[in-house]
């Protein structure tokens, strides 16, 4: 095995840039506060493998490539509640490593959405 | 919009002044003194934030008239970004919004227009109105909680004066648009230009398609009417900004652009901007004289949503294709996974 990890090796950049980000100035310190948000999506990614997971939900319609075909040919309709639970599915394994905060996620997990 | 950046790129002089450069100065000077009413010295320009499409500086002039004492005055200026930039020439936003004041709608004072000959570029000079333009701020601090109560009626009244001024009047000026049918149309060929899959997006076309009307355009729309637009003080609306990208469409392209996910920033319970419901919102803009469905406009609200998703579609394209690297457009292209959830939570559920 490697030593360290490569998640290990982006929490060490995580840390640098965390503290690059207090001491640059104005657009390079917000850049720098995007660089981190996007080094922990790169590590949540290894951890999550969300392509696997989008792939296994969409596996009864035959993945996504042939989910975006069907609906841009009309053979997919978009109110069929199999392809939009499937779907469900989907968005919630890229959105659990893009951004866990957002609060759509939690909407889309909950078994009845109480809005 | 493909001839636009084209015909402006030919109409900017090769060297355009630095505003904060002496020579900027004193074209801004020679600028202001009709507008202020006497002899202009320019004192301070400070670069404010600058968006994808523009670049803004406010600006200290000393107004001098006849002996009496020096006045101090602050005012904007604004400036297409230039290459790449989209949306309208300075010029042609300035002459809609100020005819939306004129309506009714609160914007900036328009004070000076530059001409070619001015250096200055494509660009505009407005007063200095006082207000919190970060929505974060305003959406969340005790102060403006008087503010947040009153934004339903002031964003319904303003969009509905907004859209009750007839076609003919914006007929002279060079604006695009169409139907809803053909704005879908046209999101979807920039998808297939980037040529990624995202499954929500295909659903949300496919779901949109049949729904989208095909009848032409009723009015002049904002075309980007969302909280990060306004200028919003204790009383509430104070100016709305950002006049880059108005064209002719229905009314209901303004009113599902404010209630996109997006720019609720996180307060998904108000749908109408993260301060109040669509309810509400159709209230204010019936009693202010407007006509909109609430159907119609949840189906255009799935369509700002999608939208707003093929903008960071097109922002990480910039940084993939090698056209702008840079690590905060890569980074706006996962931001396509939140606004995936968002249309398949819609479509799904009904509700957003």
């Amino acid at each position: 095995m490697s030593h360290p990890t490569a998640v290990q090796l982006l929490e060490a950049v995580g840390l640098f840039l965390r503290e690059a980000e207090a001491a640059l100035p104005g657009r390079l310190g917000f850049h720098a506060k995007v660089a981190r948000n996007v080094v922990a999506i790169v590590c949540r990614e290894l951890a999550q493998d969300p392509d696997s997971a989008e792939a296994r939900a969409l596996a009864a319609f035959g993945g996504p490539a042939a989910v975006s075909a069907g609906l841009r040919s009309g053979e997919l309709a978009p109110d069929d509640p199999a392809l939009l639970a499937a779907l469900a599915e989907a968005v919630i394994a890229r959105l659990a490593v893009d951004n866990p905060r957002y609060p759509t996620l939690a909407r889309l997990r909950a078994p009845e959405d109480s809005s | 919009m493909a001839t636009r950046p084209a015909s402006r790129e030919g109409s900017e002089p090769l060297s355009i002044l630095d505003p904060a450069g002496p020579e900027g100065r004193a074209a801004l000077a020679r600028l202001l003194a009709p507008a202020l009413g006497g002899a202009v010295t320019v004192r301070e320009v400070v670069a404010l934030s600058g968006g994808a499409n523009s670049a803004t500086w406010r600006v200290e002039a000393e107004v001098t008239r006849g002996g009496a004492a020096p006045e101090v005055r602050c005012v904007i200026f604004q400036r297409s970004a230039g290459r790449g930039a989209q949306g309208l020439p300075r010029r042609v936003q300035a002459e809609v919004m100020q005819r939306a004041g004129r309506a009714g709608v609160p914007v900036p004072p328009v004070l000076a227009i530059p001409d070619d000959a001015s250096g200055l570029g494509d660009s505009v000079v407005t007063g200095f109105v006082a207000g919190e333009a970060l929505a974060p701020r305003w959406l969340r601090d005790e102060r403006f909680a008087e503010a947040r109560g009153a934004l339903a009626a002031q964003c319904g009244a303003a969009l509905a004066k907004l859209h009750a001024v007839p076609l003919s009047a914006w007929a002279d000026l060079p604006l695009g648009g169409g139907s809803g049918a053909e704005l879908l149309e046209g999101m979807f060929a920039t998808y297939r230009r980037i040529g990624v899959d995202v499954p929500a997006f295909d659903l949300a076309f496919a779901w949109l398609r049949p729904r989208m009307p095909e009848t032409p355009p009723t009015c002049l729309v904002h075309g980007d009417f969302r909280a990060g637009n306004f200028l919003v003080d204790e009383g509430g609306l104070a100016a709305v900004l950002d006049w880059e990208l108005p064209h002719l469409s229905v009314p209901e392209e303004d009113l599902g652009w404010l209630c996109v996910q997006a720019w609720r920033f996180g307060h998904w319970q108000k749908p109408v901007g993260g301060f109040a419901t669509r309810d509400a919102l159709l209230a204010a803009y019936r009693a202010a004289g407007g006509t909109v469905e609430a159907d119609r406009l949840w189906t255009w609200e799935v369509f700002g949503n999608l939208k707003w998703g093929m903008s960071c579609l097109q922002l990480a394209d910039d940084h993939v294709s090698g056209r702008v690297p840079s690590v905060e457009r890569a980074a706006i292209g996962r931001r396509v996974s939140e606004v995936a959830a968002d249309l398949v939570h819609a479509i799904a559920k009904g509700d957003l």
